[in-house]
């Protein structure tokens, strides 16, 4: 068979693609859009055979075209909404945790304990936390946590109104918890470094309201929003670092091959922390400035970290493994 | 193919096992791309700016605009680019206008997921300044991908492969077969060199083709002459045959 007859035997196949897609993408199939998979498969042999055969360019380039073209349309799969995104939410986040417990707990040391240890040397040695808070860090924690203040004055006065608060939290929050997945991926120091830094910071705010304002004032502040924005944070850095770890130890994989994988891993964790946070901007816009009895305020948090804690260990089990 | 090497095509093979070329965008045409989003999402934060001064301002108060704004800006930030990446045209107003789209390097549509994580790791990408991060990892992969595309699995091609210009010109030589065996690569860059040639001026067919002189045997007009009678050749070796050349290995085609 000559190139110009090959060419001319292949004509109408790849013309009878043409057509389909054409009808497709403009959102108008026909009935012989069933035929759409099997004229997709004989365009791609063409392809394959005019590229064996060294077909001119203008041959080879139309067919590559078309091909893909048509791999995009067939491709193309609706996402499932609402009902997967619950699912991600309610069976995938919490089962990607379990699957990473050993990194959460790493994590969770990580966060907590430097946060407890420079708390507890500040009311001793206040110099360390003064010189972490900066002056305006200082005049902040008295005008929220001081003797005679309340965070509810201190929300009314910066922001206004819960709502205002609550979006601050969000743009704030929410973008740290990115920032800490993001940074994971220079071998996981990005993710180290924000992590410990925000351990560090929290601890000096509570060492620091130990020594010169009202502890109370400040847990009862904290203890309800503080278990979702917290353990978002943990989670964030799990995240990250699971991407650090593959860049550092691929394993058995290539290391290209690892870092994908390693992201479809991280993805549900990092949405579940982004999500984590919202709630926690919602309670700490809305809830954490009303004045409330301490009782109450305790019982509520409390509540918060169990429900928490209950989520992660208890939520989708029941559910196939997703992977 | 020999001419995969001197471009950016670079070969993908789908699940149905073919063989499709992309060609990837390199770093300068995305950050063109790039500012136009840039000045695109400038302009947008301007109009919503003014508009809420006018609008929400003198009925909910400076904060709570401040505020609304806030919420606005991370939605901007974070999800402008997941927004149209994920969308069906693959790309931002910004890469459209540049005739570029984000793909799957299964050579499928991105998904939203291989969109959050292309866009979440522009962060890093983006350190020290300027995707300093993201132009050297560019630069060191063969695809052209910033750590973002290396972690979601996606490339950034451009959308629609230019058409090949070829001139239908009959090309008279006489066919002749070549002095001696070649490779796969060298009949595709004979062939290449007929189906371009009538494109170029005669100085500079006469000069490529004096390239092959080792195999041609022969300099100037001459040695064009043989080329293309070769590369004729190797179209059809003989006349009036049924069945394709043994040299090029290619099977009847089930008809």
């Amino acid at each position: 068979m000559t190139p110009a007859q090959f060419e001319k035997q292949i004509e109408p196949r790849w013309q009878k693609l043409e057509q389909l897609l054409t009808d497709v993408e403009f959102g108008k199939p026909r009935e012989d859009v069933v035929e759409l998979p099997a004229t997709f498969r004989q365009v791609c042999h063409d392809l394959s055979v005019a590229q064996h055969r060294m077909s001119p360019q203008r041959l080879t380039q139309r067919l590559n075209a078309l091909a893909l073209r048509a791999y995009r349309v067939l491709e193309r799969r609706s996402s499932g909404g609402w009902e997967s995104l619950l699912r991600l939410l309610l069976v995938e986040f919490p089962q990607a945790v379990r699957a990473e417990w050993k990194l959460f707990w790493w994590c969770t040391a990580l966060f907590y304990i430097p946060a407890v240890l420079i708390a507890v040397i500040t009311p001793a040695h206040p110099e360390w936390a003064m010189a972490l808070l900066g002056p305006e860090g200082m005049a902040g924690i008295e005008s929220m946590y001081g003797e005679d203040s309340t965070p509810a004055d201190y929300v009314r006065d910066n922001f206004g109104s819960g709502f205002a608060a609550f979006c601050f939290y969000i743009w704030n929050n929410v973008g740290i918890d990115f920032k800490i997945f993001a940074g994971g991926i220079l071998g996981g120091v990005g993710s180290l470094f924000v992590l410990l830094f925000n351990g560090i910071y929290l601890g000096a705010v509570f060492g620091y309201v130990h020594y010169s304002g009202n502890p109370l004032t400040l847990y009862t502040w904290v203890v309800a929003h503080g278990a979702p924005e917290l353990t978002g944070i943990v989670i964030s850095a799990m995240a990250g670092l699971r991407v650090g770890l593959c860049v550092l130890n691929p394993g058995r994989l290539e290391r290209r091959a690892a870092l994908v994988l390693a992201g479809r891993k991280a993805l549900p964790l990092l949405i579940g922390a982004a999500v984590m946070t919202s709630l926690a901007a919602v309670l700490e816009g809305f809830w954490s400035p009303l004045n409330l009895p301490p009782v109450m305020k305790f019982t509520a948090g409390g509540l918060c970290w169990l429900l928490v804690a209950a989520f992660l260990i208890f939520s989708g089990r029941r559910q196939a493994d997703a992977t | 193919m020999a001419a995969a090497r001197a471009d950016t095509l670079q070969s993908v093979e789908l699940a149905d096992g073919v063989e499709i070329q992309l060609r990837v965008a390199g770093p300068a045409v995305r950050s063109m791309a790039y500012t136009l989003d840039l000045l695109l999402r400038l302009g947008i934060y301007a109009a919503v700016g003014i508009a809420a001064v006018f609008l929400i301002m003198p009925n909910l108060g400076m904060q709570m605009t401040t505020g609304l704004m806030l919420l606005f800006m991370f939605g901007m930030e974070w999800f402008f680019n997941v927004f149209f990446e994920a969308g069906p045209r693959g790309a931002t107003p910004g890469q459209r206008a540049m005739g570029l789209r984000v793909m799957s390097l299964t050579g499928g549509p991105v998904t939203l997921a291989q969109a959050v994580m292309r866009n979440f790791l522009r962060v890093v990408d983006f350190m020290p300044g300027l995707y300093l991060t993201g132009f050297v990892c560019m630069l060191f992969t063969k695809r052209f991908q910033r750590l973002g595309d290396l972690v979601a699995n996606t490339v950034m091609t451009y959308a629609d492969l230019p058409p090949a210009i070829t001139p239908q010109v009959e090309v008279r030589a006489e066919r002749r077969a070549p002095s001696q065996m070649l490779t796969r690569e060298e009949q595709s860059a004979l062939l290449q060199f007929m189906e371009r040639a009538p494109l170029w001026a005669d100085e500079r067919r006469i000069e490529l083709s004096s390239l092959a002189e080792p195999l041609t045997q022969a300099s100037g007009v001459e040695g064009l002459r043989r080329l293309c009678g070769m590369a004729l050749w190797l179209q059809e070796p003989e006349e009036k045959r049924g069945t394709p050349p043994p040299l090029k290995g290619a099977a009847p085609l089930p008809s």
